[in-house]
């Protein structure tokens, strides 16, 4: 196979160019955007529980060929599915896209003084940010590509407001032990959570007394100052670092 | 000069040919399966009782045979004469020993770059006939192969894949006959039935299931929307000896999720269709659902029993349809006799005295989404029901789960997908689930269901043990009393289960077999 690869003869592509551009393709691109973007992009595209794509910036890539892939494919080990469309419907997505880039997506508040209102409240007992932190909540090294900052906010003032499976509230006796957790993974015999100690457990429900799975976030509901919330939020939103 | 035709007849047999004899009389060989539902009437039921509802919790691994493919793998194997055929996707065949696993030969097809399969390039499995195999490809040809080595004996194109059709139903064999459906409900194809010369490959008949002008059905669809009206028939059908018709279901109308360009009923998608197994002349269909917008295709296996109903003999079909009710028929007509929900549905109020439904209102896709019960991929699929002729209970794999169906605007290019919109398919954090459920075929009414946390794709069978054995995507392989739905044994083969069993013999002991992650795995007692 390697030698195979190393024989191969290194050609100069030409970069793909997105062929739909006209007035009418950007129209046709916004109501594809509309109907099956907007839910996680928002409806102007500046984001929510998928990243904001009026700021000109695309984390996996910005070139057209990129968009059309991560489009056409979805993105594996995201959220982001694939658009099951004919090239030329998502190329008119991508025309409506490049019509929209031109925004900053400025966050008010300020990102040093966030890291203070982030430090102040415990945030690390459950959340970690370049492997510092907890692993009971989701980790917020690069919260800040994928999640918008109006997201970001309703998070951490209505946590239950949208709660991912991965962190559903797992509760249940095993003989005289309670056990609680976040759900991993669940069949109709066998659980896999991690429990408050950040114990991999692995349990048959037949072992189990009060099984529960809550869809709610055990995250408290912060009650912040308007100034602290708008620096946390600038803080979570500067977060972009590691590779995933 | 006797003992001389002795030995011819012994030769004969060695030569292990799947005549149309055996296939007729599939259940007085319990040890073989011959055919896909493993007779003609689609069951999904074994005559073996070796393994029992006291000794199934001994059940073992005996073999695995693991598949080099990275496409999901939906085979149901073939048994006859001590040799399993199975596919292996795309569109491979590989004969083992039945009784160990071990490889007697394999054909391996070279594919052109690009396939359009809407949802996997998958296989479902061979048709066996006289010393031959048979296997669909996912570039839409039909393939007969020599058993003994895998040779190709022809290869004929049943339509044009560049279009968006492919064949992934395993054919059935009737007469001298190989039926194959076809692939392509999502690509706007014209969807057709066909049969072949089993000899020489040559089409005997095609009955398209999208009518052209002239035919009856045609003024059910709106303008030219016939040409690329869909109606597939992917999933093997049933065949009615005794009246000498094949009884086979139909796909969506394209464009899936709207309508606007293919007013009217849309015949005969989404509809059980009995045609002339000489002719390929229909004698009868019904529609479960007229202008589908939803992709609720009739692609289940007919069940064809003949029973008491409401007081009188008759010839019956029963089906469990995607749209989450179950219905049975008069296989004589066609004409509905029951209907009733197995699965929970916002739909429909009900189906009229002619088993049409009546729909209730905001049910159809709309630009900014429409939640509906069942979802997009029904309330169940194309995962095999079963009927056991001892409990006389009809048994299938239910989904309870909804969708988001949208409205868009499409036009048709050929080879490129052709649905008017992409649904939300399962709602974020919204998984649904699954279950088994038993029901009284003749009432509809719910007898048992053992529920599991996620949907299955996985079919079922039922044995002369009154067992069940089906699978999940979770990766078991379970046993149920079939008269009470208790879980009696189950096994985790650590990959998807989406195909369904088998039982067979291998030296005298029955076996249980099904396609688990990209393997064959094979179960027997100690």
């Amino acid at each position: 196979m390697a030698i195979l690869l190393a024989a191969l003869p290194i050609v100069a592509q030409e970069p793909v160019r997105n062929p739909h551009t006209t007035p009418a393709d950007i129209e046709q691109g916004a109501k594809t955007f509309r109907s099956h973007c907007a839910a996680c992009h928002g409806f102007a595209g500046t984001g929510g529980r998928g990243p904001n794509l009026t700021t000109g910036v695309f984390y996996r890539g910005g070139s057209d060929a990129d968009l059309l892939r991560n489009i056409s494919d979805g993105i594996e080990g995201t959220e982001m599915p694939a658009l099951f469309y004919s090239p030329d419907r998502v190329w008119q997505v991508i025309a409506y896209l490049r019509s929209i880039g031109s925004g900053a997506g400025k966050v008010a508040g300020n990102a040093a003084q966030g890291q203070k209102v982030y430090a102040s409240n415990g945030c690390a007992k459950c959340h970690r940010v370049s492997a510092e932190g907890g692993r009971l909540g989701p980790d917020l090294t690069s919260i800040g590509r994928y999640r918008a900052a109006g997201h970001l906010k309703q998070a951490i003032v209505a946590p239950n407001e949208d709660v991912r499976q991965r962190y559903w509230f797992v509760s249940a006796r095993k003989g005289s032990q309670a056990l609680a957790g976040f759900l991993m993974n669940e069949d109709t015999y066998t659980v896999q959570f991690m429990d408050m100690n950040e114990n991999l457990r692995s349990e048959s429900k037949s072992d189990l007394k009060e099984y529960k799975v809550e869809k709610v976030s055990k995250m408290p509901a912060f009650k912040l100052k308007d100034s602290d919330l708008d620096d946390l939020v600038a803080y979570l939103a500067s977060l972009k670092g590691g590779s995933r | 000069m006797k003992r001389l035709a002795c030995a011819v007849f012994l030769a004969g047999h060695l030569l292990a040919q799947v005549t149309y004899d055996r296939l007729l009389n599939a259940e007085k060989e319990p040890g073989s399966w011959l055919t896909y539902s493993g007779r003609y009437e689609g069951w999904r039921y074994s005559p073996l009782a070796q393994v029992t509802r006291e000794n199934v919790k001994n059940l073992k691994v005996k073999w695995v045979h693991q598949m080099p493919t990275t496409h999901l793998v939906e085979t149901t194997p073939l048994v006859a004469d001590g040799v399993m055929y199975v596919t292996e996707p795309p569109s491979n065949v590989a004969a083992l020993d039945a009784a160990t696993g071990k490889l007697f030969w394999r054909y391996r097809r070279q594919y052109p770059p690009k396939i359009n399969v809407c949802c996997g390039q998958v296989n479902r499995g061979v048709a066996l006939l006289g010393d031959r195999v048979f296997v669909g490809t996912v570039d839409a040809h039909l393939v007969s192969l020599d058993a003994k080595t895998g040779d190709v004996l022809w290869d004929v194109e049943v339509a044009n894949y560049q279009h968006g059709y492919s064949v992934t139903v395993a054919p059935l064999a009737v007469k001298d006959m190989i039926i194959v459906g076809i692939a392509g409900g999502e690509y706007g194809i014209r969807g057709f039935l066909d049969a072949y010369d089993a000899k020489t490959g040559k089409r005997r008949w095609r009955f398209w299931t999208i009518p052209g002008p002239g035919e009856k059905g045609n003024e059910t669809w709106s303008g030219d929307s016939w040409k690329t009206g869909g109606g597939s028939t992917w999933v093997t059908g049933s065949y009615d000896v005794a009246q000498n018709l094949i009884i086979w279901g139909v796909g969506n109308p394209s464009p899936d999720w709207n309508g606007d360009k293919r007013l009217g009923d849309n015949l005969y998608s989404d509809s059980a269709i009995a045609v002339d197994a000489d002719t390929g002349q229909l004698k009868w269909h019904f529609q479960f659902v007229p202008h589908d917008l939803h992709d609720w295709d009739a692609v289940q296996v007919p069940i064809l029993v003949d029973d008491e109903f409401q007081g009188t003999r008759r010839k019956l079909v029963y089906w469990a349809h995607r749209n989450a009710f179950y219905y049975a028929l008069d296989r004589t007509s066609g004409k509905f006799l029951l209907g009733k929900p197995f699965a929970t549905q916002t739909w429909a109020k009900g189906l009229d005295p002619n088993g049409r439904p009546i729909r209730l209102p905001n049910i159809d896709p709309s630009p900014e989404g429409t939640y509906v019960w069942p979802g997009v991929q029904g309330a169940t699929n194309w995962y095999s029901p079963s009927y056991n002729p001892l409990t006389r209970n009809f048994y299938v794999s239910a989904w309870e789960n909804r969708s988001v169906y949208r409205k868009g605007d499409q036009e048709y290019t050929p080879g490129n997908r052709f649905i008017g919109s992409v649904p939300l398919i399962e709602l974020p954090d919204e998984p649904g689930h699954g279950a088994i459920r038993a029901l009284n075929p003749r009432t509809g009414e719910r007898l048992w269901e053992y529920k599991l946390h996620t949907k299955p794709w996985a079919g079922v069978l039922t044995t002369a043990g009154k067992l069940l054995f089906g699978g999940s995507d979770e990766g078991y392989y379970f046993a149920l009393d079939a008269e009470t739905g208790k879980e009696l044994w189950r096994l985790h083969t650590g990959g998807v289960i989406r195909s369904n069993g088998i039982s067979y013999t291998a030296n005298g002991k029955q076996i249980m077999a099904v396609a688990a992650g990209s393997a064959i795995f094979t179960f027997e007692l100690p």
